[in-house]
């Protein structure tokens, strides 16, 4: 048998066994929305922990993360560093977001600030700017599924049918069976991608060098400068610390994270969630130890595309055997569609409920509802595919761009919980305010003193957020004191359902 | 000052300094390769270490917020 063929016939059997593993997880609950997009508030620990972990480590797991300390170094630290911290601001926000969620109904994150700030023009462009993160961040894992499916079978699975394969597959089951599907899916491909990364990490370290250490032994003989700060070609103190800050910050932005918290049946597993979740964050060590075998192994030609490093050791260089290179391919396909199935579930929740319902038919039923961000999920899929075929080089930036405006959310959420003074037209002079200026600098000019331009980003947020709500009219007492006070209570206080009576906006 | 005060300060410090430990100028003392630890370049191994010591703050916080309860 052709080694390709053995790749193919893991990596098939591998899909075929989450395709099923999604589609039971469907039951009658799927059809409420509160069942399809909080999993009816009961999701427990042992998924919660895989959905936001498996969620997290995208495709940019295997190829990003190894592309980092393969191309600069050290300075690829810094993701290890902001998984470590993400989410301990979680620990605060993340119950009050789920009481008030419980109170109310919320489903998203647009639902809790437009009802604070009672704007619904701040649900939309909260809407948009979401999506317009979703759609790229989306893209990337797409073309990363089919990259790696063409790299592993030697280009006999083109590009297109290794992409379409993979997200079909995920876009069956988010579309049958919502956030129950994506807990169970991700269950298995969370465990995949933790066995997979450190079996191939160990073994290419072995195949090349006899080792971890001898590796980092010989490099630091050949090419110590990889190893310590600011690495090659890479991050000054100022740029590496921000950029540690502001992932940190924005990383519970993400509105498929901050809504997975609508989903947690307590307070406690939304905390146990987050004493277990650094030790998630080990995942990267192995690709970290692809990245750096690179250096000098492929030092005679290097890659042109630093992202490349893994797939090219794995399949091209290191001569494993098609079984190796078939769970390899697997573990990555993993972290894309995990990642890709909670997006696309995501971002047509979002912009249904947020965009869609709040601006434009505010009476449609729900079932209308459920429907259409089903119909939506196909919509956007299908989108991203055909992006990931064009496959633009703007979708980077338009990342980068979106990423810089999500991390502006923070100051507002921070707002919600703890000061009852905060505007309307504060919220907006902070949001558009502190986008504008991320943007500037992300794209039309450089930073000031090489510090991250989402911090100044959030430094001009946060004072026009305080300034403005100053000098306006504060908002009714007794509205406000529902959020800050209503959010104190513990999750288990709040009868399910008793108090609901949805966003006072709506 | 209240047991859950000082519990929120002492662990806001203890976080703090996690933080402050991973960027600069925290990091700047770790900035080198020798001693080599598990196998790790010292940088690598201080940011494996102070994840770890993430991870002992949230379990130790968890167990102070509902260790008494059962």
């Amino acid at each position: 048998m052709q080694d390709w063929w053995i790749v193919t016939a893991i990596t098939v059997t591998y899909l075929v066994v989450v395709l099923v593993i999604g589609l039971r997880a469907r039951d009658q609950d799927s059809s409420t929305l509160e069942g399809y997009v909080a999993g009816n508030r009961n999701i427990g620990l042992f998924i919660l922990f895989f959905i936001m972990g498996a969620e997290i480590f995208s495709a940019f797991a295997f190829l990003g993360g190894p592309g980092w300390t393969y191309g600069k170094g050290a300075p690829g630290f810094y993701i290890l560093a902001y998984l470590g911290l993400g989410l301990l601001p979680w620990w605060v926000l993340g119950p009050k977001a789920a009481r008030l969620g419980r109170k109310y109904g919320y489903l998203t994150q647009a639902d809790l600030m437009s009802d604070r700030f009672s704007s619904r023009t701040l649900s939309a462009i909260i809407a948009v700017v979401s999506v317009g993160a979703f759609i790229p961040y989306l893209t990337v894992q797409i073309t990363g599924a089919g990259l790696l499916f063409e790299y592993s079978t030697d280009g006999n699975v083109p590009f297109w049918l290794g992409a379409l394969a993979a997200f079909l597959i995920v876009t069956i089951y988010v579309y049958a069976s919502g956030l129950r599907g994506i807990g169970w899916t991700n269950v298995v491909q969370g465990i995949i991608m933790v066995i997979v990364a450190w079996l191939i990490g160990l073994a290419v370290a072995n195949r090349f060098y006899g080792g971890v250490g001898d590796m980092f032994r010989q490099i630091q003989a050949e090419a110590p400068e990889y190893l310590t700060l600011p690495g090659v070609d890479g991050l000054g103190w100022a740029a590496f610390s921000s950029a540690i800050l502001v992932s940190s910050i924005g990383f519970t932005m993400w509105p498929h994270l901050f809504m997975k918290s609508y989903g947690a049946d307590s307070d406690k597993s939304i905390k146990k969630t987050i004493v277990i979740y650094p030790l998630y964050g080990y995942l990267l060590i192995p690709v970290f130890i692809i990245g750096f075998a690179g250096i000098l192994v492929l030092e005679d030609s290097p890659l042109s595309n630093p992202d490349d490093v893994l797939p090219e050791l794995v399949v091209n260089v290191a001569n494993f055997s098609p079984w190796l290179v078939g769970v390899m391919l697997s573990g990555a396909l993993a972290a894309a569609m995990s990642t890709g199935s909670n997006l696309a579930h995501t971002a047509s929740t979002v912009l249904v409920r947020d965009l869609f319902v709040a601006v434009f038919k505010r009476d449609m039923p729900e079932k209308d509802v459920v429907r259409l961000t089903r119909v939506f999920v196909v919509v956007l899929s299908v989108l991203a595919y055909g992006l990931a075929l064009l496959n633009p080089a703007s979708l980077v930036d338009l990342l980068l761009g979106a990423y810089g405006a999500v991390v502006q959310f923070f100051p507002l959420i921070v707002a919600v919980f703890f000061w009852k003074r905060a505007t309307t037209a504060g919220a907006y002079a902070g949001l558009v305010s502190g986008s504008l200026v991320t943007v500037l600098f992300t794209f039309f000019m450089a930073p000031p003193f090489e510090i991250h331009a989402g911090i100044w980003g959030l430094v001009v947020n946060t004072v026009l957020l305080v300034g403005v709500s100053l000098v306006t009219r504060p908002m009714a007492a007794d509205h406000v004191e529902r959020f800050v006070e209503g959010s104190k209570a513990p999750v288990a206080d709040v009868a399910v359902g008793a108090t609901r009576t949805g966003p006072a906006t709506r | 000052m209240s047991r859950d005060k000082k519990i929120a300060v002492g662990m806001s410090i203890y976080f703090l300094v996690c933080t402050v430990a991973m960027i600069w100028p925290g990091a700047v003392v770790a900035n080198r390769i020798e001693p080599i630890i598990l196998g790790l370049p010292f940088l690598f191994f201080w940011y494996v270490a102070w994840v770890f010591m993430v991870f002992v703050g949230t379990l130790v916080l968890y167990r102070l917020e509902y260790g008494e309860k059962k």
